[in-house]
């Protein structure tokens, strides 16, 4: 049997620093949102603590703190000789009702600046539609 | 609980009846990052060279791997890596010169490690230190206080005269090779974005004392701005209050450390129109040291 090797550190998260929500809660949520969306499907391989610490230059044991959040959580599972890797039961991408879940809280936090800026709900609407036509 | 690595009890240090440290205390466990913040003056070299036996203090109380600093042992000293702010190389030799004089002085000497870094950074071996630049007198000083592999790394500024590409190849050494090894380090600095990559814990100095100690997890999660109405916010106190402050418009902005014991009175003055919103460590300095 191959088994896949780890996608890069870099290619799953990133951090942004001097962000209210403290570092090792990004690499959770970033994760939370790559297995709700599929992108990581039950049994992928996450990179290594070290690997991710070193390609994001923060302190391991921020990332480890991640790590053990999300095997505690069930997300994750520590495999022996492997690594961590994403869990059996997530096994299937969630609903779209969980997904849409998730990004709340980032929206929330991009309502309370729309608001502090006094733009109007069908500008915001068109900006936030604009980035996601980009994204395609 | 293994013994700290350093542990300062009161300490007290004044310069020519100007007070410096005015009852630091501070413990150290191995492993441990900390990050010190504070404003020019607060006392943080003072408190690095108290800590190193540098300075003979006035009063309190300072272990150091057990021991006092101001007679340490050889094995402790070995043990203890430090990059002063002010740089003391020796500049009339080479940088080659002065790494082989301090490799003397250790049982242990990295010899690949200190080959690899006076490599990565570029760092001219057979130049006089008096050539060098203000960037690589600060590169080759740290190659020199992690030639030894120290348990323990007390950086006072490292990373002041580095453009941001030197300070992110620091960085990148220091989590690779020194925080992955278990090393407690230590350092100052004013980039608070540094600080937030590497360390775990914050302590910002004020006046001479540690006017906040917390781990940065604890500070994203925990410290909170309440701004409301004067009527509503006299009436409120809280134990980790850090700052108050009123305007004229007759709005009290208060920062403070919540406990889970104040949730329900926070949710309460929400309801009565306080606003509650999380603090950068940017914002939290000002309001520390104010």
């Amino acid at each position: 049997m191959v088994t896949k090797p780890p996608p890069s550190a870099t290619a799953l998260f990133s951090v942004s620093i001097g962000s209210s929500d403290p570092i090792y809660k990004q690499l959770v949520d970033q994760v939370r949102r790559l297995v709700a969306g599929g992108q990581l499907a039950a049994g992928d391989e996450l990179p290594s603590v070290r690997d991710v610490a070193r390609a994001l230059v923060v302190n391991p044991m921020t990332v480890s703190k991640a790590y053990s959040q999300l095997e505690t959580a069930g997300v994750l599972e520590r495999r022996r000789g492997i690594g961590m890797a994403v869990a059996a039961q997530h096994s299937h991408a969630k609903k779209k009702a969980d997904r849409i879940d998730l990004l709340r809280p980032t929206l929330e936090r991009a309502a309370t600046e729309s608001a502090q800026l006094e733009i109007d709900t069908q500008s915001a609407l068109d900006l936030f539609e604009k980035i996601l036509k980009a994204k395609k | 609980m293994s013994q700290p690595i350093l542990e300062m009890k009161s300490v007290c240090k004044s310069y020519t009846g100007k007070s410096a440290l005015n009852g630091i205390d501070l413990s150290l466990t191995s492993g441990q990052v900390i990050g010190i913040l504070g404003r020019n003056g607060a006392g943080k070299s003072t408190m690095l060279e108290c800590a190193l036996g540098l300075r003979e203090i006035d009063a309190g109380q300072i272990k150091l791997f057990g021991e006092s600093p101001a007679a340490l042992s050889e094995a402790s000293r070995a043990r203890i890596g430090y990059v002063p702010q002010q740089n003391d190389l020796f500049e009339w030799l080479t940088a080659k010169q002065m790494l082989a004089y301090f490799r003397a002085f250790y049982t242990h000497w990295n010899d690949s490690k200190v080959a690899a870094l006076m490599d990565r950074w570029s760092i001219p071996g057979d130049r006089v230190i008096a050539k060098l630049s203000g960037g690589e007198k600060q590169r080759l000083a740290i190659i020199r206080a992690l030639g030894h592999d120290p348990q323990l790394l007390i950086l006072d500024e490292p990373v002041a005269s580095l453009d941001p590409a030197g300070r992110r190849d620091f960085l990148r050494e220091l989590i690779e090779r020194t925080i992955e090894q278990e090393t407690t380090v230590v350092f100052s600095t004013h980039i608070l974005s540094d600080l937030e990559r590497v360390a775990l814990e914050v302590a910002i100095m004020k006046d001479g004392k540690i006017a906040l100690q917390q781990p940065l997890d604890t500070l994203a999660e925990c410290a909170r701005r309440l701004i409301g109405p004067t009527t509503v916010m006299n009436a409120q106190h809280f134990v980790g209050e850090l700052s108050r402050t009123e305007d004229a418009a007759g709005h009290v902005n208060v920062v403070v450390i919540v406990g889970n014991h104040d949730s329900g009175q926070l949710e309460q003055l929400q309801a009565q129109g306080v606003i509650v919103e999380p603090v950068g460590l940017e914002d939290l300095f000002i309001e520390v040291t104010r």
